[in-house]
């Protein structure tokens, strides 16, 4: 069977948890328990078997651990389509990928659509779009585009 | 890789047992992606069974070791300060939202105000600015009928000569009421422009009297101005034309208008061209020209052109681009501070040919006689009427409300209905209805000192035959009895 490790990255309470607990488990808290250091999680997509780290965002105390990186074979990029800076920040992060593992796959989730004070224009998506990366709307509480997100990057680790 | 010895320990974080030489990644996921040389420390990995571990590969010779160690206690540690810090930040950042937030509902409360403020501004300076209008017309009524009333008085050989004062005077009366009541007409106008009330009613129209008519009321302005005007008529003018014409007279006196208003010196010409069913008028003058600061306010309402000394009602323009538009045309300004300006527009009038339009209502009316009963409480109002109908060979019955109207119907066979809406007793709607109910067939132009579109659907619903506005022009009355008593 082919094994494929994903991490999931972002800034802090973007919702990489919440969109892997959604995909994995079909779960869905409102309550916000950060993740210290990394979570590993598989689930099965046909004939490959997906280990998706789950690890920590960055935040004021600490950048990403680079280390969780070692070994993926791709990355979900997960930003706040409500806190502009978090998907600012999506430059940063996927330069802290790059010198790591290099140009690995990678697709872009800008979470919690469902909710109102979103603030990402279309120039910006259009911007993360020009990149190659693909862009999902994605909305853990919901399930919005969750499903399409993870064998979108599935589909591009095999390729 | 694959296994070459464990400890058994393992099983305690929730890891399955390993047998030597199964291959690693199938049973430990985080080995997934590693081989034998990587080196790396994991911190704070969860374990399969939620225990916090730390996790590191060390490569030696051919084989890599894989050390675990337990780090709960660490871990709640970093985990209650990590929560905190984030929390934290999460707080400052909606805080930073909400005063931004804050910040621009103000702004826009400012700009609003701000707004508020200069409508307010604009609202007096027109007020003052339309009393003023008004004022000008009105003193020169009272100060001519006065004229006109003293000459009256006078006796025998006083009077000699006072024919043609008087005359003079009342010209100048009636000019000055013809102003006032466009003052009047735009400012309802302006009324209607936010309630789309304005409809056209186009009738065929004879371009040359159009022009003439124009130019008839605009030349003593600019004589008084003493500048130059001249007016270009198309080389078809004979064309009968389908036009609302006091609508597009009305366009052209605001804008013929204001050029002479605004040139001093030198000359207004006014350029008119007609094919295909659309006239074009160019207006060109010499004046002191629009700045581009007041270019772009131009086609607001209520703004008046700053430090020209010039007062308008500030209408003018914003109601004939309506009109120009409502005509299927555009209106186009070109002009600079101090080199003139050119105002170019264009309206849909449709090409009817060459008809004569005046003599055959005249002819047609003439040779029969026409019995009208005239309901109108106002007795100036009736009086006026009577005499000018008279001079069309029209007789005239005339009563005061809409019961004496209905008795009358009775008793006499009327050609023509011509009731008035307001009167005591019995109002023009009621006897209309009453009309109704009794069978009578007679056509009835019911008339009004109110232009409101609401007044006309009621009595188009009444069955009335159509509907005139005060000051009603008795040749208005007489093509609209022609029309009427011709079906
Ligand atoms: N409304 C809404 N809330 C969401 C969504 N996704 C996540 N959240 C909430 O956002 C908060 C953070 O979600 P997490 O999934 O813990 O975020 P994270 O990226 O894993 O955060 P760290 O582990 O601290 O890096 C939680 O309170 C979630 O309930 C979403 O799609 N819609
Ligand atoms: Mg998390």
């Amino acid at each position: 069977m082919i094994k494929k490790k994903v991490c999931m990255v972002g800034e802090f309470s973007v919702g990489k948890t919440s969109l892997t607990q959604k995909f994995v488990n079909n779960v869905f808290s409102e309550t916000y328990l950060t993740t210290i250091g990394v979570k590993i999680d598989t689930v099965q997509i046909e004939d490959t078997k997906l280990v998706i780290w789950d690890i920590a965002g960055r935040d004021s105390l600490s950048p990403i651990n680079a280390s969780y990186l070692v070994g993926a074979a791709g990355v979900v990029l997960v930003a706040d389509g409500t806190r502009l800076q978090t998907v600012e920040s999506i430059s940063e992060i996927w330069s802290t990928v790059r010198e790591k593992i290099g140009e690995v796959p990678c697709v872009v989730a800008l979470n919690k659509a469902d909710l109102e004070d979103w603030c990402v224009d279309n120039t910006t998506i259009e911007s993360l779009r020009d990149r190659g990366w693909d862009v999902f709307e994605t909305s853990a509480k919901d399930g919005v585009m969750v499903e399409s997100l993870f064998h979108k990057i599935v589909e591009k680790t095999k390729e | 890789m694959r296994v070459c010895e464990s400890s058994s320990n393992i099983k305690d974080y929730g890891f399955p047992e390993l047998q030597p030489g199964q291959v690693i990644d199938d049973a430990i996921d985080f080995m997934i992606g590693m081989d034998v040389n990587t080196k790396l420390d994991l911190p704070f990995v969860a374990s399969p069974n939620g225990m916090s571990i730390s996790v590191s590969l060390v490569p030696c010779g051919d084989n890599l070791t894989v050390l675990i160690s337990d780090v709960s206690d660490t871990t709640e540690q970093r985990r209650k300060l990590q929560q905190a810090a984030n929390e934290n930040e999460l707080l400052v950042e909606r805080q930073k939202k909400l005063m931004a937030e804050l910040e621009r509902a103000s702004r826009k409360l400012e700009q609003k105000n701000r707004q508020l403020e200069e409508a307010s501004r604009l609202q007096t300076s027109f007020l003052s600015g339309v009393s003023h209008e008004f004022r000008t017309p009105l003193t020169s009524i009272i100060g001519y009928t006065n004229l006109v009333l003293n000459n009256l008085q006078k006796t025998g050989d006083e009077q000699k000569g006072l024919a043609d004062c008087n005359n003079d005077y009342l010209s100048a009366v009636q000019r000055s009421s013809k102003h006032l009541m466009s003052l009047v007409e735009n400012l309802l106008d302006h009324g209607k422009l936010d309630s789309d009330e304005i409809v056209l009613k186009p009738k065929p129209n004879s371009l040359k009297q159009l022009i003439d008519d124009v130019e008839l009321v605009l030349r003593p302005l600019s004589e008084t101005k003493g500048i130059e005007f001249n007016v270009i008529p198309p080389y078809n003018e004979t064309a009968t034309v389908m036009v609302d014409d006091s609508r597009l007279r009305q366009c052209l006196i605001n804008l013929i208008g204001n050029a002479i208003k605004f040139t001093d010196q030198g000359s207004v010409t006014v350029d008119f061209n007609y094919a295909n069913d659309t006239l074009q008028v160019s207006i060109l003058d010499t004046g002191i020209g629009i700045s581009e600061e007041d270019m772009n306010k131009i086609r607001l309402p209520f703004y008046q052109a700053s430090g020209t000394g010039k007062i308008g009602t500030g209408l003018g323009l914003t109601i004939t681009e309506r009109i120009i538009n409502m005509m299927g045309g555009a209106l186009d300004i070109f002009s600079e501070l101090g080199e003139g300006t050119l105002v170019k527009f264009n309206v849909h009038a449709s090409d009817l040919g060459s008809l004569d339009l005046d003599s055959a209502t005249r002819e047609l009316i003439k040779t029969k006689s026409l019995d009208i009963l005239l309901a109108e409480d106002d007795p100036f109002i009736a009086d006026l009427m009577i005499l000018m109908l008279k001079d069309w060979n029209i007789d005239v019955t005339h009563v005061v409300n809409g019961a004496l109207a209905v008795e009358a119907v009775q008793s006499h066979n009327f050609d023509l209905i011509i009731m008035d809406i307001h009167m005591p007793v019995m109002s023009g709607y009621e006897a209309v209805l009453e009309l109704n109910r009794i069978g009578s067939t007679i056509p009835v132009i019911v008339m009004s000192a109110s232009a409101v579109e609401a007044d006309q659907k009621r009595a188009a619903e009444l069955g009335c035959s159509a509907y005139l506005t005060k000051p009603v022009d008795v040749q208005e009355i007489i093509e609209t009895a022609d029309i009427l008593l011709s079906q």
